[in-house]
């Protein structure tokens, strides 16, 4: 079993095939209770209609108990395999789940395959307790289960080794353009070879990320703890807004500007081939990731 | 190079693996053609090969965060979950189950507490008829002494197919309750095997006392066996499970209930089909006017068909066992 000890939150680590580590967030009870909650409702809806088209076509036919038994074996299927048949042939989706943008996954992260999806939901009863009949479940017995360990996994979760991820919708986003007269002002005193070590760059990128949250007084008292010494060494005058300074060597580091750079730009590598696929980065991931047979 | 040149290179390569993801969403991927896939795989580990250094590369959280979903919901697709397949699963009904059922020693408990119980509860409420009344309830009794109040041929065919959705639903579901009730330790499979054995017990021993023994026994003869069989498989391997949670052979806890989950469900698979047989008897052939040795017939049928299957096809051969078998049986 994949367990992660750094994890702190609800986001959890998956190591892909290819070497990667991408990351999930689990779906927590409020997240899974409406995709829950949609799929009991479908199922009703879906028992109700068969029983009512099913009666009304075999009972024309003056065969009325006949779609009764069709229709108790629909039901049957309905209260058992609604969930695993969905879940296996919607890979780990049920028309709840999808609308609640949730997916069942492994707990390494793979698809769920067929037994797992139907155990799990036939274990669902267990979660399910205690029940007041006929349709009262109060999922305590999941509930609790889910509390205690880190990624919510019900008891038929533990069981199949499955979890209930979250998927997200993010939306590529280019890199962030500070348009402020004052900052575009600024950018030019940056020397162009300004290059910050890894965690400055990271800094910055998240302080320009966020200022858009914070009164200006605020922005000021966060930026003073890089601004102040970053204004010396680049040797800037004093009334430098330290806001803006930040806002500009933001640009500089992470922004092209479109006059040409009086040193020249720094080597970029080739142009990556989209038709290929191939990343001109895989040759330094895999130099960076030691000797993978993969590129 | 700069972050903002970087993305506008990768932008097309990202967005056209997203592309090809939507389309494997809606669409399922026997509608893309070769190059279509063979190219979504080229985009998959050209994005995993960004992500890889998204960090070295600075880029910004946002993009970091989409690219997660991105390589996440293209693995999601590469690595689809496995359908059932129908080899897979006649071997494994005609093969694995028996054989793990056989040496399991959950399946013997749950074997022994529901024919003890039932037995128990049988004579007793055969010989005192107050213990039969505190057993099955008075209600019940009532109920099921005026349905045999009548010889069993009288139901037409069609009411039949009635009956046959009815036993499948109620006794299937009763069944899977039941394994999925011995996850609780065993205990919960455990009571419950409890409780059906001795209410089954209590109606066998006291429609035994009463006028309508007969037509009761007429009925309940043919599928007797498939039913009974099938209920005690559901609390067996319910308990497998459970019990996998208190005997580790040194696994955790949870990695020991997985394995046993898993093996347990074909058993599963196996203890539905026969709950549907059981159903296609009882609701065509039991209540049908053919005579007692005919259904006597189909009664000596089912038991010379779960013993092949349960000693023939699973008498132990040598091969790898699974969780629970008894280590001190030699093949």
């Amino acid at each position: 079993m994949h367990t992660d000890a750094q994890q702190l939150d609800t986001r959890v680590r998956v190591v892909t095939p290819e070497n990667i580590a991408f990351q999930y967030h689990v779906a927590g009870p409020f997240r899974r209770l409406p995709a829950y909650l949609i799929d009991l409702a479908i199922r009703v809806t879906a028992g109700l209609v068969t029983l009512l088209g099913l009666s009304l076509a075999f009972g024309f036919a003056g065969l009325g108990s006949v779609g009764l038994g069709i229709w108790l074996l629909l039901f049957f299927m309905l209260t058992w395999f609604y969930g695993g048949l969905f879940e296996t042939f919607w890979n780990g989706q049920t028309p709840g789940k999808r609308i609640m943008r949730i997916r069942v996954l492994s707990v390494e992260g793979q698809a769920i395959n067929a037994s797992q999806a139907v155990l799990r939901n036939i274990l669902r009863t267990v979660d399910a307790l205690p029940f007041l009949y006929p349709l009262f479940f109060f999922y305590l017995v999941g509930l609790v289960s889910a509390t205690m360990n880190k990624r919510f996994q019900r008891l038929g979760d533990l069981a199949c080794g499955t979890m209930v991820v979250c998927e997200e919708p993010h939306w590529l986003k280019g890199v962030a353009r500070i348009n402020e007269p004052e900052v575009l002002r600024l950018t030019p005193s940056i020397p162009a070879r300004f290059q910050p070590d890894r965690s400055l760059a990271r800094a910055l990128a998240l302080y320009v990320g966020r200022r858009a949250n914070f009164a200006p007084a605020r922005r000021l008292q966060i930026a003073r703890y890089v601004g102040v010494p970053l204004r010396e060494e680049l040797g800037l005058p004093q009334s430098t807004n330290l806001d803006h300074l930040l806002c500009a060597l933001y640009n500089r580091v992470f922004v092209t500007e479109d006059t040409p750079e009086p040193n020249g730009p720094p080597a970029a590598p080739p142009a990556s081939e989209p038709a290929s696929g191939a990343s001109p980065f895989a040759a330094v991931a895999a130099l960076a990731l030691g000797e993978r047979g993969d590129a | 190079m700069k972050v903002s040149d970087l993305l506008e290179a990768r932008r097309e390569n990202w967005s056209a693996l997203e592309q090809l993801c939507k389309q494997l969403e809606s669409r399922g991927r026997r509608r893309l053609d070769a190059s279509a896939v063979s190219r979504f795989a080229a985009l998959y580990r050209s994005a995993c090969a960004d992500l890889a250094l998204a960090d070295a590369y600075q880029l910004p959280q946002e993009t970091i965060r989409y690219l997660h979903q991105l390589v996440g919901r293209a693995h999601n697709q590469l690595y689809r979950s496995r359908l059932f397949h129908l080899s897979t699963w006649t071997r494994q009904l005609l093969v694995d189950v028996p054989q793990r059922l056989f040496g399991d020693r959950a399946v013997r408990l749950a074997f022994v507490v529901f024919w003890g119980i039932f037995l128990l509860s049988g004579v007793l409420s055969y010989i005192r008829p107050d213990f039969a009344r505190h057993v099955v309830g008075k209600e019940t009794q009532a109920q099921i002494e005026e349905m045999y109040s009548q010889p069993v041929n009288k139901e037409n065919p069609a009411f039949r197919g009635a009956m046959m959705g009815f036993y499948v639903a109620h006794n299937a579901g009763i069944g899977l309750r039941c394994f999925a009730m011995g996850l609780l330790f065993g205990v919960g499979g455990l009571v419950a095997t409890i409780q059906n054995a001795a209410l089954l017990g209590g109606i066998f021993g006291h429609m035994a006392t009463t006028a309508q023994s007969g037509n009761f026994f007429h009925f309940v003869t043919a599928h007797g066996p498939y039913e009974l069989t099938a209920i005690v498989m559901a609390a067996g391997a319910g308990m497998r499970m459970g019990f996998a949670l208190l005997e580790t052979h040194g696994l955790t806890r949870i990695a020991s209930l997985r394995r046993a989950a898993i093996q347990s469900v074909p058993i599963m698979g196996a203890f539905v089909v026969l709950f549907a047989l059981a159903a296609l008897i009882e609701a065509f052939i039991s209540p049908s006017s053919l005579p007692y040795e005919v259904k006597f017939g189909v009664f000596v049928f089912s038991i010379v068909t779960l013993v092949f299957y349960f000693v023939f096809l699973g008498y132990p051969r040598g091969h790898r066992r699974a969780v629970g078998q008894n280590p001190d049986r030699r093949s």
